[in-house]
């Protein structure tokens, strides 16, 4: 081949940035259309570097807004590319109105977003208000917990993406700063056997195939978008997670670590848990196990499947368990929390008895501290005790000024 | 869990630091966490920058710490901001300045009873690589007071870690790096 | 295609031109390629037109101009020569007959259901320009 492979320790000290970019080096991306934007910036900074230096085979197209990237995306892989790229906050709000052409159009495209919030006030710090925004834009959305996640989640989500009983473009989450910067140790792949996982990319209705030429992006009225969207929004809840599951399985068998729909931490037994993304639930298994020597059996649930949203495998995972606590790291605007009304919706119709309540947390960057936890923990722990949720249903964490609670 | 907190100006290297920092003590094994806080800061602004250690794999993503150590690279943030915030009784300071020990703790009475070391990071930097760029100095006051490697494995780490470096600034690193883990007091 | 249910076309939104491949797409006549149904081509769109242009071939020089203003490809020429309007697709517009530039006009608009050997019979002559 017309490039260079890069020697890697098993072991690279990497923040989150650095291991996405690694990982689309890895995979041979053809073309990243990009606009830069903190904190996602260094990974398109990083194939950019990765490609002068002859690390890669492929186009790096600069372009004058997210919209304009994300719209050189899904031309790139309209052509028949493997195509990436990455943004955050204001730089996703952006390109909505393209991700949605995107997975319409059936486009496997991976964007990293590196979860920022949102405006105003301007912040640059992490928070999962992006993500919310994007979550009925038709994608597949990963979600990762920590420089190893972001690392590894790329590739399954090109294997799941270009997978041609799915089509769907995916992105890849990480928590601005709190991963996205922060150095940890990550297991490397070596160059081929990161490669032979995503393998070849295999072209579907490109229109660089002149002997079966395409119209992409077509027009329909109230006749056929009915249609469109149901058979779209059919394979992500019928197609998609065997695809993931099965990616999952093959990773496992690759590189001996293991990824699940719904990540399950110490619920065999536990009688109060939380539901959270991001760095959080890393946060959250330590203080559990410090509250399982306090005597609360406490446990943690993690998404790692945003979209489609696992619905059976959170039933699964929450059946036992007494309380529950849906944290939503994104300004609800007037509502429960995402997480909370998803939550609801599988437990409902159920046997359950199980009390759910919701935090919102974490906005703008805010610390959630191990004592907000225990602190939460506890609080899960009367619940049990009383039978009841003695709360709101909804509670703030780690606001100023006087306890906000509402519902 | 060891734990450091580095206060630096944006642009002095602290972010650079605590990863090197982070990358030496991964290559023996352990487990490693560095990051900082940013905001939208300029050059000049003062941040901090930390580093986890320890055996287990690190799950804690908080940004709240009580370090074990705190790292001072500028020489005016022991005042401007506080240094020895969430401390515990036991936390060791190492400070840039160009005043003894004494002086300084007599100059910054909330340094009163606490476990504090002074080298001149500064001026080690200015001298050796010719710019004032203290982070490196600092690993090697750092490995003096901690005692957490052999100075000669930390230099050869460094010498890889900084392996895109011309040779002549790698060089000036060593000696910088050697002369604060001689001269902290 | 009236009932085709979501589950029975071909994912995104996209359409095919042709059934099955094709290689030589610029070196095959339209009437020879295998468009699909989907395709703009097999659609007539004759019942637009409230009017329609007639050829009169006779005064006709090739000089293209209506193949290349007509808006909708209706112009069929062949080896540089005109002969004749696809009247599937053409929708009366009268562009053809705007840029004709002869003398009398070798296309003119009549209305649909006006008679074509009848009307080039009775073909206007030429004008002679007062001076």
């Amino acid at each position: 081949m017309a490039f260079d492979k890069m020697e890697l320790r098993d072991i690279e000290v990497w923040d989150g940035n650095f291991a996405a970019a690694q990982a689309l080096r890895q995979c041979q991306i053809d073309v990243v259309a990009a606009y830069p934007i903190t904190p996602s910036t260094p990974i398109v900074e990083g194939y950019a570097k990765f490609l002068a230096d002859n690390y890669v085979e492929g186009e790096f197209v600069m372009v004058e807004s997210e919209h304009a990237a994300m719209s050189g995306c899904i031309g790139a892989a309209a052509a028949g590319g493997r195509v990436a790229t990455a943004t955050s906050s204001q730089g996703f709000a952006l390109m909505v109105e393209t991700l949605y052409q995107a997975s319409g159009m059936r486009l496997p495209i991976v964007l990293n977003v590196v979860n920022r919030a949102l405006a105003a006030p301007l912040n640059v710090n992490g928070d999962h208000s992006d993500m919310y925004l994007g979550r009925d834009s038709g994608w597949i959305q990963f979600d990762s917990y920590c420089p190893q996640d972001a690392y590894d989640l790329n590739f399954i989500a090109f294997r799941v993406a270009e997978d041609h009983d799915v089509r769907l473009p995916c992105m890849v989450h990480q928590d601005g700063f709190m991963t996205s910067h922060t150095a940890q140790g990550v297991h490397t792949m070596d160059d081929d056997t990161a490669y032979s996982f995503v393998g070849d990319f295999k072209p579907m209705n490109d229109m660089l195939d002149f002997e079966h030429p395409v119209t992409h992006g077509v027009q329909t009225e109230e006749d056929w978008h009915f249609e469109h969207k149901a058979r779209q929004h059919n394979d992500l809840m019928t197609k998609v997670m065997p695809k993931i599951q099965a990616a999952f399985d093959d990773f496992k068998t690759l590189t001996g670590r293991e990824y699940n729909i719904v990540e399950r931490y110490d619920m065999d037994d536990a009688d109060v848990c939380v539901v959270c993304m991001g760095t959080s639930v890393e946060t959250a298994r330590e203080v559990a196990l410090e509250m399982r020597a306090k005597g609360i059996k406490a446990g943690v649930v993690g998404i790692r499947v945003v979209r489609p949203f696992p619905f059976f495998e959170i039933q699964e995972a929450l059946k036992d368990v007494k309380a529950i606590a849906a944290l939503d790291r994104s300004a609800p605007g007037g509502a429960p929390g995402m997480l909370f009304n998803e939550i609801a919706g599988c437990l409902f119709n159920t046997d359950t008895k199980a009390l759910l309540s919701g935090y919102i947390y974490g906005l703008g960057g805010r610390d959630l501290t191990k004592k907000h936890l225990v602190d939460l923990f506890t609080e899960l722990q009367a619940n049990v005790d009383a039978g009841k949720v003695l709360t709101p249903l909804q509670q703030f964490i780690g606001v100023r000024g006087p306890k906000l609670q509402f519902l | 869990m060891l734990e450091i907190r580095w206060h630096s100006r944006a642009g002095q290297g602290a972010v650079t630091g605590a990863k090197g920092l982070a990358d030496v003590i991964s290559t023996t094994g352990k487990h490693v966490q560095a990051f900082a806080f940013y905001g939208s800061a300029k050059r000049g602004a003062a941040m901090t920058a930390y580093n986890r250690v320890d055996e287990e794999i690190i799950m804690n993503h908080e940004k709240y710490m009580e370090p074990d150590y705190v790292f001072v690279i500028d020489p005016a943030l022991v005042y401007t901001s506080d240094v020895t915030i969430n401390g515990k009784e036991d936390t060791k300071y190492i400070i840039t300045t160009h005043m003894s020990t004494d002086e300084l703790i007599a100059s910054q009475p909330k340094l009163k009873g606490k476990e504090v070391y002074t080298v001149d990071c500064i001026k080690i930097a200015q001298e050796t690589i010719g710019r004032p760029i203290p982070n490196t100095p600092m690993l090697g006051a750092f490995m003096k007071i901690s005692g957490m490697y052999d100075i000669e494995f930390f230099k050869e780490s460094m010498v890889r870690i900084l392996g895109k470096l011309p040779q002549k600034i790698i060089d000036a690193n060593m000696i910088a790096i050697q002369r604060a883990y001689d001269e902290v007091k | 295609m009236a009932n085709t249910g979501w589950d029975e076309f071909e994912i995104g939104a996209m359409l095919r031109t042709f059934e099955g491949s094709i290689d030589d797409i610029a070196g095959t006549l339209q009437e020879d390629r295998k468009y699909t149904e989907n395709s703009s081509f097999s659609a007539s769109v004759a019942d637009w037109r409230i009017e329609k242009p007639i050829f009169a071939k006779d005064y006709c020089i090739d000089c293209q101009f209506c193949w290349i203003y007509c808006p909708d490809i209706s112009i069929i020429s062949r080896d540089k020569k005109m002969i004749g309007i696809d009247m599937d697709h053409c929708k009366g517009c009268g562009i053809c007959v705007e840029v004709c530039p002869t003398n009398p006009k070798s296309l003119l608009m009549f209305p649909e259901q006006a008679d074509e050997e009848t009307e080039i019979a009775q073909w206007p002559a030429k004008e002679t320009k007062e001076k």
